[in-house]
C-alpha cells in the first residue's frame, strides 16, 4: 500500500515550501522518524522526517522545486503485505439460485475513491466516525493526516491540527461577511504569513487582558554611551556599530530578571502561571513578506556587543529566509521598534501567549526641565503591553521604572 | 382535480427506511422536499418485510418455546395457534408503524403524497395521483424506490399456491405443507416460522448450502437446528414446476439430475430481490442504470446531477439500515453539506434460530486480503445467561489484525445476536483495538459477555474458556 506523504504546513502559515535537498533516495528504506528531505519556507530551512517508515516509492519535487502545502511530496511504499487487489463487492445474505440476477459477486460495487477506505475495516484510516466527519467538514483529507494515537489512529486532534495547516485557503469568508466591490480595486490574497499574523493578533486581542502603559526616558547618557563605544569598536576595527537596540534589549533582560512574572505564559490549562526561566527576546521586525519575530535566544548572560552581534546574524538570516525554525520561534519576551520612524506611543499587540511587549519609539531631541532649567535632552518613549490576567499595572510600571533607571544610568550595562 | 403544477427542492420518489428517513432528515434542514409513494408510506421494510415478519418469528418462537417448556419446567395443555388473532396482531404492529412515519413526515416539515412518479426530464417528475396529475419541478431527484422478489419461470405468483414473502406473512391459516424455494435468509426465516407453529417444511436450494456466503460453522448449527425442527432441507436441488393435484400443489425438483415432487398447500418463492429502476423514465433522462441497479459515488449521486438513488435501488447489500444511512448523506448532500457513504461496516442479521448476524471480515475474507489476522472464539455454552436462557446453541467470533489488534470483524451466531451486533458494528466503525473490547466492562450476567470473552480469546486472555 502507498502512503503519500502531502507537504504539511510546517509553521506560520506556509503555503508552499522549496525542496532544498533530498536525504532519500527512491528505493531507499525508510525508517519511522528518519529525516527524508530539506524544505525551505519563506523564512526557515526544515527538515522533515519520514511519518512512518516503508520503501519510497517516489519523490514529486526536485531540488529546487517548490511544493505547494497539501501537495504529495512523496510516496512511501508500506509493508503491510501483498498489495490489495481489487475490492469485491458488499454481500448481501440474499441470493440463492445461481441464476440470480442480484447475487451479489454479479453487482456493481459500490464505488469506493475517496474517504477513509473502501467500505470494510482494516482499509484506510484508523479514526472513529465522529474524526471522520469533522475531516470531510473541514475539507482535509483524512488519509492525508499522520495519526498519533494507538496503532497510528487519527485523532480529532490530529484533524483539528491538519486543519491549521490548511487554513490559508480552506476556510472561507465569515458567515454574514460582505464584500463590497468598486472598479480599481485590487484584491491581494490573505493568506500564507499574512493570514497566520491576523490569526495570531486576533487570538491574542480576544484572549489576553491589554492594557498599555507609556513611560518616557531621558536617553541622553545612552546617546553619549554609544558613540564611545562606537568609537572604541572602529578603532578596534571590528566592524561592529551599535544600534540602540541591543542596549535596550540589554536593559529590558536585566529588568525581566527581576521581575520574572512579565517573561511568562498563562498555562490556562493546568491553572497554573508559567514563569520561564529562560530569557528569549522576539524582535519584531518587518520584512518584506511581513511580520516576523526572529529570537535572541538565553539572553540572560550576553553582554551589549555579543547582543548587537546575534542581533545583526538574526537580521541577516530573516532577510535572506535563511533563518532556522528556531530562529524564528520560542520567544518569552518580545520588543517590538520602528527604529527611526519610532512615532510617541503605540500600544501594541501581546505576541500570545507571551504576557507582555515592549514597543520602543525613536530618541529624539526635545526640551526636558532640568532643575529649574529647560535643557535640549535625547528623550524616548517607551510603550508597554501587558496582559492584565497576569501582570498588575503596578508591577508592569516598576518593570518599566528599571528599564528606565538602567537606560538613564547606562553604566548599568556593563559596557564602556 | 385538475392537473397541478408545484416546485420543490427536492422530491423522493419512494417511502420506504430510504425514503422517508431522507424526508425527514431534508425536512430538517429545511429544505423544501416532498416524498411520493405509490403504495403505503414505510415500504416493504414496514409493510410486508422486517416488521411484520419480526413480529411472526417472534410469536412463533414463544410459542414453540412454551411447548418445549416441559425441560424448564413449564407445561401446557391444549397449547393453540389463532392465526386470525395472530394475523391482526402483526397489522396493529404495522400500522403503528407507518402512522408514525406520516407523522414523522409532517413533524418535520416535508410534504407526502401518494402516487407514481415518473420522470420527464432530470428535473421535472410527474406524478400520477388518484383524482388527478401533478406536475414536479425537483432541484434534487432522489430514487428510493426499492426492490421487489424475483419470479422464477414455472413459478408465477398467484397469491394462492404460490406466493412471494409478502403472501407468505399474510396466511390466514397455518399450512399443512409448505414448500420454500431458496433458502436464503428470507426462506429459512420464514421456513423457520411455519414449522414452529407446525407446518412440515420443506426447503429447496440449488446451493450446495443454505444461507450461502455465511460462515459454514455458523449454517451448520442453524441446519441442525432447522433438522429438530423437521424442516426439510434438499440442498443443490432446482424446483422445476407444479401442478394442482388431489387439492394441493405438487413441485417437482430436480435432485442431482433426479426428480422428486413435494406436496404443498403453499409453495414460497424467496430466491432474490430485483431492484425497481424500471417504468421511471430514469433510462430516457441518461441515467445510467447497471444490471437494473442504478450506480451511485459516495454522494450517493448518479452519473445525471441533480439525480441520486439509495437502498435497494441504488445497490447491494439490500437491507433497511443502509437505505436508512445513505438517505442521511443523500440530504445532507442535498443541503450542501460535505456528506458521503463512508463506513466501515453494514452488519447484517438473519432471524434464523438461531440467529446469525455479522459485521465486518469474516477470517476467510480477511485472509483473502491478505490480512494477518487472529481469531478468538467463545461459545454461548460457556456464556451463564446463555445457560439460564436455557439457549446455548451459538457462539462469537473476533476476527482481529495480528500486528496491530484492530478488530477486523465479528460474527454470532445465536439467540440474541441480532441485538448483540450493535457492539460489533460500533467497535469496527470506530475502528476498536481487541483491547478496547477486552477492557470494557460488560454486563453480567448477559449476552454481550461473549463478545468481550472472543475479544480476550483473539488476546489469548480468556477467562471462562481454556485459551489456546
Amino acid at each position: 500500500m502507498i502512503y503519500e506523504f502531502r507537504l504539511p504546513d510546517i509553521g506560520e502559515g506556509l503555503v508552499e515550501g522549496e525542496v532544498v535537498r533530498w536525504l532519500v533516495k527512491e528505493g531507499d528504506l525508510l525508517e519511522n522518524d528518519q529525516p527524508m528531505v530539506e524544505i525551505m519556507t519563506d523564512k526557515a530551512t526544515v527538515e522533515i522526517s519520514a511519518p512512518r517508515g516503508g520503501r519510497v516509492a517516489r519523490r514529486l519535487y526536485a531540488e529546487g522545486q517548490s511544493c505547494p502545502v497539501g501537495k504529495v511530496l512523496i510516496e512511501i511504499e508500506m509493508d503491510t503485505g501483498p498489495s490489495e487487489g481489487p475490492v469485491p463487492p458488499a454481500k448481501g445474505p440474499a441470493g440463492q439460485s445461481p441464476s440470480d440476477p442480484t447475487r451479489s459477486d454479479a453487482l456493481p460495487a459500490k464505488a469506493a475513491a475517496g474517504g477513509s477506505g473502501d467500505g470494510t475495516p482494516g482499509t484506510g484510516v484508523l479514526a472513529t466516525p465522529a474524526t471522520r466527519k469533522l475531516a470531510r467538514d473541514a475539507g482535509v483529507d483524512i488519509r492525508a493526516v499522520s495519526g498519533t494515537g494507538p496503532a497510528g489512529r487519527v485523532t480529532s486532534n490530529d484533524v483539528e491540527l491538519a486543519t491549521r495547516g490548511a487554513s490559508g485557503a480552506a476556510k472561507g469568508p465569515a458567515p454574514g461577511a460582505r464584500t463590497i466591490a468598486e472598479p480599481g480595486d485590487v484584491r491581494v490574497p490573505f493568506r500564507g504569513l499574512r493570514k497566520k499574523i491576523a490569526e495570531n493578533m486576533v487570538r491574542s486581542k480576544h484572549t489576553a487582558a491589554h492594557f498599555t502603559y507609556v513611560e518616557e526616558i531621558d536617553c541622553t547618557e545612552l546617546v553619549l554611551l554609544r558613540a564611545r563605544v562606537n568609537q572604541r569598536l572602529a578603532g578596534g576595527g571590528t566592524g561592529i556599530k551599535l544600534s540602540f537596540l541591543p542596549f535596550i534589549v540589554k536593559a529590558t533582560v536585566a529588568a525581566l530578571e527581576k521581575f520574572p512574572q512579565l517573561n511568562a505564559t498563562l498555562d490556562e490549562a493546568a491553572g497554573e502561571i508559567v514563569q520561564r526561566k529562560q530569557i528569549h527576546i522576539g524582535l519584531a521586525t518587518a520584512t518584506e513578506a511581513g511580520l516576523l519575530v526572529p529570537v535572541v535566544r538565553d539572553a540572560n548572560p550576553l553582554s551589549v556587543v555579543e547582543l548587537a552581534a546575534e542581533i545583526e546574524r538574526l537580521a541577516a538570516v530573516t532577510r535572506t529566509g535563511k533563518a532556522a525554525r528556531e530562529d524564528l520561534s520560542g520567544s518569552t519576551f518580545t520588543i517590538t521598534s520602528l527604529g527611526a520612524l519610532g512615532g510617541v506611543l503605540a500600544s501594541p499587540i501581546i505576541n500570545y501567549p507571551e504576557v507582555a511587549i515592549l514597543g520602543v519609539h525613536k530618541i529624539s531631541r526635545r526640551p526636558a526641565v532640568i532643575g529649574d532649567k529647560i535643557e535640549i535632552r535625547d528623550l524616548m518613549n517607551l510603550s508597554i503591553s501587558v496582559d492584565h490576567r497576569v501582570v498588575d499595572g503596578y508591577d508592569a510600571a516598576r518593570f518599566v521604572a528599571e528599564i528606565k533607571a538602567t537606560l538613564e544610568s547606562p553604566d548599568r550595562l556593563g559596557v564602556s | 382535480m385538475a392537473d397541478q403544477k408545484i416546485r420543490v427542492e427536492a422530491l423522493v420518489i419512494g417511502a420506504g427506511p430510504g425514503g422517508y428517513v431522507a424526508g425527514i432528515r431534508l425536512g430538517q434542514l429545511k429544505k423544501k422536499a416532498l416524498v411520493v409513494e405509490r403504495d403505503k408510506p414505510g415500504g416493504i421494510c414496514l409493510n410486508v418485510g422486517c416488521i411484520p415478519s419480526k413480529a411472526l418469528i417472534n410469536a412463533a418462537k414463544i410459542y414453540d418455546k412454551v411447548r418445549h417448556g416441559a425441560e424448564i419446567g413449564i407445561l401446557s395443555d391444549n397449547l393453540r395457534v389463532d392465526m386470525a388473532k395472530m394475523q391482526a396482531w402483526k397489522g396493529d404492529v404495522v400500522s403503528k408503524l407507518t402512522g408514525g412515519v406520516r407523522s414523522l413526515l409532517k413533524a418535520n416539515g416535508c410534504d407526502y403524497r401518494t402516487g407514481t412518479a415518473r420522470l420527464t426530464s432530470p428535473s421535472t417528475v410527474e406524478v400520477i395521483e388518484k383524482d388527478g396529475k401533478t406536475t414536479v419541478e425537483a432541484d434534487h431527484i432522489v430514487i428510493a424506490t426499492g426492490s421487489r422478489p424475483i419470479e422464477i419461470s414455472g413459478f408465477k405468483f398467484d397469491g394462492k399456491r404460490i406466493v412471494d414473502s409478502t403472501g407468505a406473512l399474510d396466511f390466514a391459516t397455518v399450512p399443512e405443507r409448505f414448500v420454500v424455494i431458496g433458502g436464503g435468509y428470507i426462506g429459512i426465516e420464514i421456513g423457520t416460522l411455519y414449522a414452529k407453529l407446525g407446518a412440515h417444511v420443506t426447503v429447496v436450494e440449488a446451493l450446495p448450502n443454505i444461507l450461502a456466503g455465511n460462515d459454514p460453522e455458523i449454517v451448520q448449527l442453524v441446519a441442525r437446528k432447522l433438522k429438530k425442527l423437521g424442516v426439510e432441507v434438499v440442498t443443490g436441488a432446482k424446483a422445476k414446476s407444479w401442478a394442482e393435484k388431489n387439492g394441493r400443489a405438487a413441485v417437482t425438483v430436480d435432485v442431482a439430475g433426479k426428480e422428486a415432487t413435494f406436496d404443498a398447500d403453499k409453495v414460497l418463492v424467496a430466491v432474490g430481490r430485483r431492484p425497481n429502476s424500471e417504468g421511471l423514465g430514469l433510462e430516457e433522462v441518461g441515467v445510467k442504470i447497471e444490471r437494473g441497479f442504478v450506480p451511485v459515488d459516495r454522494r450517493c449521486a448518479t452519473n445525471v446531477p441533480g439525480i441520486y438513488a439509495i437502498g435497494d435501488v441504488a445497490g447491494q447489500p439490500m437491507l433497511a439500515h443502509k437505505a436508512s444511512r445513505e438517505a442521511e448523506v443523500v440530504a445532507e448532500v442535498i443541503a450542501g453539506h460535505k456528506a458521503e457513504f463512508d463506513v466501515r461496516c453494514i452488519p447484517a442479521v438473519i432471524f434464523s434460530d438461531p440467529e446469525v448476524a455479522t459485521a465486518g471480515l469474516t477470517a476467510e475474507e480477511a485472509e483473502k486480503r491478505g490480512r494477518k489476522i487472529k481469531v478468538g472464539k467463545f461459545p454461548f455454552a460457556a456464556l451463564g445467561r446463555a445457560i439460564a436462557n436455557a439457549d446455548t446453541d451459538g457462539f462469537v467470533k473476533v476476527v482481529i489484525d495480528a500486528a496491530s489488534k484492530e478488530v477486523l470483524g465479528i460474527q454470532v451466531v445465536g439467540n440474541g445476536a441480532s441485538d448483540i451486533i450493535a457492539e460489533a458494528a460500533l467497535a469496527i466503525e470506530m475502528g476498536a483495538l481487541a483491547d478496547d473490547i477486552s477492557l470494557t466492562i460488560h454486563a453480567h450476567p448477559t449476552l454481550p459477555e461473549a463478545i468481550m470473552e472472543a475479544a480476550k480469546a483473539s488476546l489469548g486472555e480468556a477467562i471462562h474458556i481454556q485459551n489456546r
